[in-house]
C-alpha cells in the first residue's frame, strides 16, 4: 500500500514537474516573441526543416490513410447503403481524424525527437550554458523558432495531408469498389460542413505547438551524456504520442458538440 | 574582483559547503582541488550557470543573485567563460562562434565586416591562422584548435575577467605548453582578472599570483604559489607532490 502511494507520488510530482515546466517555457517564449528577440531567420530555417523536408513523408502518409478507409469502408458497405456514402466516409474520416493525428503523429518521430536529441546534445556538451555565459537567451535562439514553426507549418501540412488523402481515397474507391468520381464527391457533400476543415486546423495547430514545446522541454532538461539524450529522447517521443492522442480526444467534446 | 561568500550547492550529495574567497582585480588566481570536489561548480555560480543554495556571489559589488536578472546580465557581459571542451557551437562555423563572443547589442549595430575582422584578431592572438579555419565548423577542428577557438570567443567581447574550466585537461604537453603560455600572455595583454581552474599543478603554481585548495566541498588552502609548496598539509603535499600523493593514498587522507 505505501508502495502504491509513492509511486503516485512520483508520478504526480514528476507529472507537476513537466506541467510547471512547459508552463514556463510557453511563458518565455511569449516573452522573447514580445520583444522582438527571435530571429525571423530562424524561424524560415525550421520551417524549411518542419515543412518542406517532412512533406515526402507527409504526402505517403496522407496517401495510404486516404487509400486504407477507402478500402475498408468499401468492404464494409453492404448492398443497403447507397455507395455514394462511401466518400462522406473518406472525406470525413481523413479531414477530421487521419489527416491531423497521423501527420502529427509522423512529425513526432520526425521533428519531435530530433529536436529533443539536438537540444539533449547541447545541454549535455555545454553549449546552452555557453549561450547563457555569452548574455544569449537559449530560449530566444533555440525553442522560439522551433515552436512558432511547428505552428505555422502543421496547419499547412495537415491541409496538404487532407488534400492528398481525399484524392487518394477518390482513387482507391474506383479502383475498389467502382465508384465514380462524380458520386464520391456527390456523398462527400452531402455531410460536409465547413467547420470540418477548420476543426482539422485547429487541431493541427494545438498539436504543432504541443509537439515542439514538449520537445524542447525535454531536450533542454537532458541530463548526464550521450545515454542521458538517449532515455530523454525516447520518454519525449512517449510523451508527445501520449499528449498528441489525449488532445485529439478532447477535442470532439470541445469542437464537435 | 569575484567574492564568493559562504557557498553552499548539493546535487545529490553536498559538493560545495561554505566556499568563501576572493579573487582581487588584475590578479591570476589558479583553483586546485580532487575530481569532483566542485571547482567548476564554483566556477559556474559566478556567473549562474549553477545556482548555489545558499551564498552569494559578487563581481566588482553587482550581485546576479541580489540585484538580479539585469544585474546578472551585466556580469556575464565583462566575464569570458572558457569552458572545459571548448562549447563551440556545432552548427556555426568558427566565424560565427567567435562572433557569438560579442555582446548581443553590440553584434547588432556592428557591421559584418568589423565583427569579422575583430574574430580576425582574437583568433590571431590565440595563435591561429584565421584564413585557414574561419570557415570551418568546429568538427573539422582538432581538440587544441576547438580550445583555442574557445578561447577566441571568450576574448572577443573585451571581459574584464577570464573564467577559465581546465583549460588544458585533454591536451598533449606541448598544446597544454602552448595553452598556458595564451594564458599568461592574454590576462598580461589585456588585463584581465583571471580565475583558473585546472589540475595541471606545476602550470598553476607557475602561472598565477595565488592559488587556492578546494578539498571536500570547502577551501582547504589559500595563498601564494610559494606558501602552497611549503604547506605541511599532506593534502596540500599530495597535489605537489607524487610520492606525496601516494602516501595519502596510502593513510587514506586522499579518496
Amino acid at each position: 500500500m505505501i508502495d502504491w502511494l509513492a509511486g503516485v507520488g512520483r508520478v504526480s510530482r514528476v507529472t507537476f514537474e513537466h506541467a510547471g515546466g512547459l508552463g514556463l517555457l510557453s511563458w518565455q517564449i511569449i516573452q522573447a516573441t514580445v520583444r522582438l528577440k527571435v530571429s525571423m531567420r530562424a524561424i524560415l530555417n525550421q520551417m524549411y526543416i518542419m515543412g518542406i523536408q517532412s512533406l515526402p513523408i507527409v504526402l505517403v502518409t496522407g496517401s495510404l490513410a486516404g487509400i486504407v478507409t477507402s478500402q475498408q469502408g468499401g468492404y464494409q458497405m453492404t448492398s443497403a447503403m447507397p455507395s455514394y456514402i462511401l466518400g462522406s466516409l473518406v472525406v470525413e474520416t481523413v479531414v477530421l481524424e487521419m489527416g491531423p493525428v497521423l501527420t502529427a503523429i509522423v512529425l513526432v518521430g520526425r521533428i519531435g525527437a530530433r529536436i529533443t536529441a539536438e537540444l539533449g546534445t547541447m545541454v549535455v556538451s555545454e553549449q546552452i550554458d555557453a549561450f547563457k555565459s555569452l548574455g544569449r537567451d537559449p530560449v530566444a535562439i533555440l525553442a522560439a523558432p522551433r515552436v512558432i514553426a511547428g505552428i505555422l507549418v502543421l496547419p499547412l501540412l495537415v491541409g496538404i495531408a487532407d488534400m492528398v488523402g481525399i484524392l487518394a481515397g477518390v482513387g482507391a474507391a474506383y479502383l475498389d469498389v467502382g465508384l465514380s468520381v462524380e458520386s464520391f464527391f456527390y456523398g462527400a457533400r452531402l455531410f460536409w460542413h465547413n467547420w470540418d476543415l477548420l476543426y482539422s486546423l485547429t487541431k493541427a495547430l494545438v498539436f504543432g505547438m504541443a509537439i515542439p514545446l514538449i520537445s524542447v522541454h525535454m531536450g533542454l532538461k537532458t541530463k548526464g551524456g550521450a545515454e542521458g539524450v538517449g532515455i530523454t529522447t525516447t520518454q519525449a517521443v512517449m510523451f508527445m504520442t501520449l499528449t498528441i492522442l489525449i488532445l485529439d480526444a478532447l477535442f470532439p467534446p470541445l469542437m464537435l458538440n | 574582483m569575484i567574492e564568493y561568500k559562504n557557498i553552499h550547492k548539493a546535487f545529490d550529495l553536498p559538493v560545495l559547503s561554505g566556499v568563501s574567497m576572493r579573487v582581487e582585480s588584475g590578479e591570476m588566481f589558479a583553483l586546485f582541488g580532487p575530481s569532483g570536489t566542485g571547482k567548476s561548480v564554483l566556477l559556474k555560480t559566478t556567473i549562474g550557470l549553477v545556482i548555489p543554495d545558499k551564498g552569494d556571489v559578487e563581481v566588482d559589488g553587482l550581485s546576479g543573485y541580489r540585484d538580479g536578472a539585469k544585474a546578472m546580465q551585466a556580469i556575464r557581459e565583462k566575464i569570458g567563460y572558457v569552458f572545459q571542451n571548448a562549447a563551440l557551437f556545432d552548427s556555426l562555423n568558427v566565424l560565427d562562434n567567435v562572433c557569438m563572443g560579442i555582446p548581443e547589442d553590440e553584434l547588432v549595430r556592428l557591421p559584418r565586416a568589423e565583427a569579422a575582422s575583430r574574430a580576425w584578431e582574437a583568433l590571431e592572438l590565440v595563435n591561429l591562422e584565421p584564413r585557414e579555419i574561419l570557415s570551418k565548423i568546429p568538427s573539422e577542428l582538432s581538440g587544441g584548435m576547438k580550445k583555442r577557438v574557445g578561447i577566441a570567443r571568450a576574448i572577443i567581447g573585451r571581459p574584464e575577467v577570464l573564467l577559465w574550466d581546465e583549460p588544458t585537461t585533454g591536451l598533449d604537453p606541448i598544446n597544454t605548453a602552448a595553452v598556458e603560455r595564451l594564458i599568461r600572455r592574454l590576462s598580461k595583454d589585456l588585463e584581465v582578472t583571471s580565475l583558473l581552474v585546472t589540475h595541471d599543478v606545476e602550470g598553476g603554481l607557475l602561472m598565477c599570483d595565488r592559488v587556492a585548495l578546494l578539498d571536500g566541498g570547502s577551501l582547504r588552502f589559500c595563498g601564494s604559489p610559494t606558501d602552497f609548496r611549503a604547506s605541511p598539509d599532506p593534502v596540500v603535499q599530495a597535489f605537489v607532490d607524487r610520492e606525496a600523493a601516494e602516501a595519502a593514498l596510502d593513510i587514506g587522507v586522499l579518496i
